[in-house]
């Protein structure tokens, strides 16, 4: 049958059929969708775990067990998870075993742009790399079974515009796969020198049989015409969007990117004088045609960072003499207003940067929703690296701001999923070596959800909604591990929030805070809206600064001076903004 | 081939419209291909989809200069869009506006002029949405009245497109979003 599905879905579904068993995962744009879409196939364990690390030693569980595996997360989850992962590629894998990578070239949200081929190459697994729907089913399956086959983890890299974009897919039914159970065997599954020796030849040996095989596997396409001297080497949605151009070229498409065929590669470069690689981000296939020896082209024809549209391959080909004439286009996309991104109406963060801003204190921040505090806007949160980093990197700058004379007090904040993902670790480590001259205040968002990625549950969410099961109480579990200046604040009680700001900054110590106003959107809070009284209003902009989105300037009728007006569309009924007014302008509707 | 491109902002729901359009197409026995802007920018930020419909699709992108019609949910956003329009296309401009922070802030002014013209060289088509949506008895319907626009000018038949929104709207707000199209299919 066919339908149409994400590449996300898609992956899903090629994990279903191909009779997986157990998937596990961290959310992460792009891949957030995968795990979501297997909860519907009842025939599959899943589970977002508290990390990625987590996810993947879960997965692993399973496939040590001799049952279809996979782990999915966005490229920089594969950080969290690459301690365990480089050393079970040493195992033979016993039930196949995908790791699925979403990659963000461009980054439209994420840190940073590193291409995971490179740490797939690293782990010594062989790579799929798929450029559309069909494909990302049909390569999760061929995955699985190579996985099987050479007794290797595989990695499935896909790219964002691949993760979202929807194509036709054909479905099939699922192939049961039996459990095989587990047989214990130390020179397979531990690895204890001198059981780690072995493996190191055996990763090379199963590469190589990998290699062999990239000669003929139907997924690397060979689409030769006639009276060419050039082929394009690509894979993924760079083929697709190659033949939007429809070049004059030779095509070699790569559905395994690594490793490659070195016969077939050589038989290649004698018969085509000009070849030219085709990939986005790194220089990774091209690098690996120059490891050979095989002279080509590439990254001085497109960019390294950032999509490569139908345009950009364009101009890289004119540079050839592949396509003629494409004429200077137009940015897609016109200079006019920007629109950054803005905490919801009636958002739970937004009180507590309001407070920090006025308090003018240096502000760590980490990354969540609570990382639109660094934008413009809001100018009120100054550091922003990896998920967890706020913790460390508070400590350390603490430490040598006592030591250089600088009392100034430290604030940091974060989310409760960022804290049980990796936060909890550092502050652990925040009870060593405690100075009577610290000043870390660390505020914990308690929004009861992972809400920057769509709102999926974590470790304490239990205790807000029944849907979840965890319930893990923060405030106790700091108490447990020592931490004794930890207090709860109702941040919709601006007064209290203040105060509670500038009683722990204004003392030396290490404190808690934690807020405990769960995310507006996902919990879909809505109370009767605020309206402003333009009598009252005397245009001071407070509110205005508060960023709400219903909240604006306004012209009404019969007074000159513009005052304030909120949209009672948008309007969730929060109450900050009245909270911040100082004349009592805005007022509760009945 | 149709390509069509869908912007707004975060929050407004144009995944669901992709999905619509993609279903439809493959209702219709048509080749699709789509885009969805999914990430940071879904709080209140800029956000777009697309839809390419034919009888074979190779690359979800719209070529720059090849979008036939232009969906803009909001009008500032369709501005943003113009440079991917060919010449005559369509633009379906949702009157209400969402103002963003520099705007919000008295930064920036909301670019109303440029929003006007381009009427000059694209066949623009206005419409409160949300207002129609209201109507229809459900604000939130206020994406299936421009997709009901978007329906008049697609080689799709109406029943199917009927079809996909029924299986897509939960079924208390299936009267409010029928109605919504068809507010939408017969717009002026
Ligand atoms: C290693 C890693 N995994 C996943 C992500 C994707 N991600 C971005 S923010 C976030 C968590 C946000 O949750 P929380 O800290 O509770 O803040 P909230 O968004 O709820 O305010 C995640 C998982 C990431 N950036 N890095
Ligand atoms: S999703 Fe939740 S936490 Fe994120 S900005 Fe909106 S209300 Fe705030
Ligand atoms: S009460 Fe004020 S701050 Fe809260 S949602 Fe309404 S306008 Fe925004």
């Amino acid at each position: 049958m066919k339908s149409v599905m994400t590449g996300n879905q898609a992956i899903a579904r090629g994990f279903w059929e191909a009779g997986g068993r157990l998937a596990a995962s961290y959310p992460g744009s792009p891949t957030v969708e995968m795990l979501e879409s297997l909860k519907d196939y009842d025939e599959i364990y899943s589970e977002f775990s508290v990390n990625e690390k987590v996810a993947l030693e879960v997965a692993m569980g399973a496939s040590f067990y001799g049952a279809r595996a996979m782990a999915s997360m966005k490229h920089v989850g594969v950080n969290i998870a690459a301690d365990p992962l480089m050393t079970f590629t040493q195992t033979k894998i016993n039930g196949g075993f995908v790791l699925v990578s979403g990659d963000d070239p461009g980054m439209a949200s994420s840190q940073n742009e590193q291409d995971n081929r490179m740490f797939g190459k690293f782990a010594n697994m062989g790579i799929l790399y798929p450029g559309n729907s069909q494909e990302a089913k049909d390569y999760m399956k061929i995955a699985l079974e190579m996985s099987e086959n050479f007794q290797m983890p595989m990695l499935l890299d896909i790219t964002s515009r691949v993760c979202h974009s929807r194509s036709m897919v054909d479905t099939g039914t699922r192939v049961e796969k039996e459990i095989s159970g587990f047989s214990p065997d130390r020179e397979k599954y531990t690895m204890l020198p001198p059981h780690t020796f072995k493996p190191q030849h055996e990763m090379k040996e199963r590469m190589e049989k990998l290699s062999e095989t990239a000669y003929d596997i139907p997924i690397n396409q060979l689409f030769e015409k006639e009276g060419t001297d050039t082929l394009i080497v690509t894979s993924g949605l760079m083929y697709y969007n190659l033949l939007e151009l429809d070049p004059d070229v030779s095509i070699y498409k790569l559905g395994m990117v690594y490793p490659l065929s070195e016969r077939r590669m050589r038989e290649l470069a004698d018969k085509y004088s000009k070849i030219i690689v085709l990939e986005e981000m790194m220089p990774f296939i091209e690098n690996e045609l120059t490891l050979l020896g095989i002279p080509c082209r590439g990254k001085d024809l497109f960019s390294f960072t950032g999509e490569l549209h139908i345009e950009d391959i364009g101009k890289g080909l004119e540079k050839v003499g592949i396509i003629e004439g494409s004429e200077e286009l137009e940015a897609p996309r016109v200079q006019t207003v920007p629109r950054p991104p803005m905490f919801c109406a009636g958002c739970p963060h937004r009180p507590v940067f309001d407070v920090l801003k006025k308090a003018k204190v240096r502000v760590i921040g980490d990354i969540g929703c609570y990382s639109m505090a660094a934008l413009d806007q809001w100018d009120a949160s100054d550091i922003m690296i990896s998920m967890g980093a706020s913790v460390g990197i508070t400590k350390g700058m603490n430490k040598m701001m006592r030591r250089n004379g600088d009392q100034a007090p430290l604030v940091s904040v974060i989310g409760d999923g960022t804290f049980f993902h990796s936060g909890m670790t550092g502050f652990v480590n925040l009870l060593h070596q405690m100075d009577e001259d610290d000043n870390m205040t660390f505020i914990i968002l308690e929004n009861s959800t992972t809400a920057m990625t769509g709102g999926q549950h974590n470790a304490s969410s239990g205790n807000f909604t029944q849907t979840d099961d965890m319930k893990v109480d923060v405030e106790a579990m700091l108490r447990a591990i020592g931490f004794t200046n930890v207090r709860k604040v109702d941040q919709f009680d601006y007064k209290a929030m203040k105060e509670a700001v500038k009683e722990e900054t204004g003392r030396n110590g290490t404190s808690v805070i934690i807020t405990t106003r769960p995310c507006a959107l996902r919990f879909k809070i809505r109370e009767k809206n605020f309206y402003v009284d333009p009598k009252v209003c005397i245009g001071c902009r407070t509110c205005v600064k508060t960023n709400c989105p219903p909240i604006r300037m306004k012209e009404y009728q019969g007074i000159d001076k513009l005052k304030s007006f909120i949209d009672p569309d948008m309007c969730v009924g929060c109450s900050v903004c009245a909270q911040v007014c100082p004349v009592g302008a805005i007022k509760r509707s009945q | 081939m149709k390509n069509i491109m869908v912007a707004g902002v975060g929050g407004q729901g144009l995944v669901l419209a992709t999905k619509i359009m993609a279903e439809a197409a493959l209702k219709a026995g048509l080749d699709v291909k789509t885009n969805d802007v999914v990430g940071l920018s879904q709080r209140g930020g800029m956000v777009w989809g697309s839809a390419r419909i034919g009888k074979e699709v190779h690359s979800p992108n719209i070529p720059v200069g090849e979008a036939d019609i232009l969906l803009g949910m909001e009008p500032l956003e369709a501005l943003r869009w113009k440079g991917l329009l060919r010449k005559g296309a369509i633009v379906v401009i949702n009157e209400k506006r969402t103002y963003p922070s520099s705007v919000l802030l008295e930064q920036a002014e909301y670019p109303e002029k440029e929003i006007g013209d381009l009427e000059q060289d694209y066949v623009v088509i206005r419409v409160d949405a949300v207002r129609e949506a209201k109507e229809a008895g459900n604000i939130k319907a206020a994406n299936t009245v421009v997709l009901g626009i978007l329906a008049r000018h697609m080689d799709i038949d109406r029943e199917v497109w009927e079809e996909v929104l029924l299986e897509n709207v939960p079924p208390k707000a299936m009267d409010a979003n029928i109605k919504a199209f068809n507010i939408g299919y017969e717009y002026q």
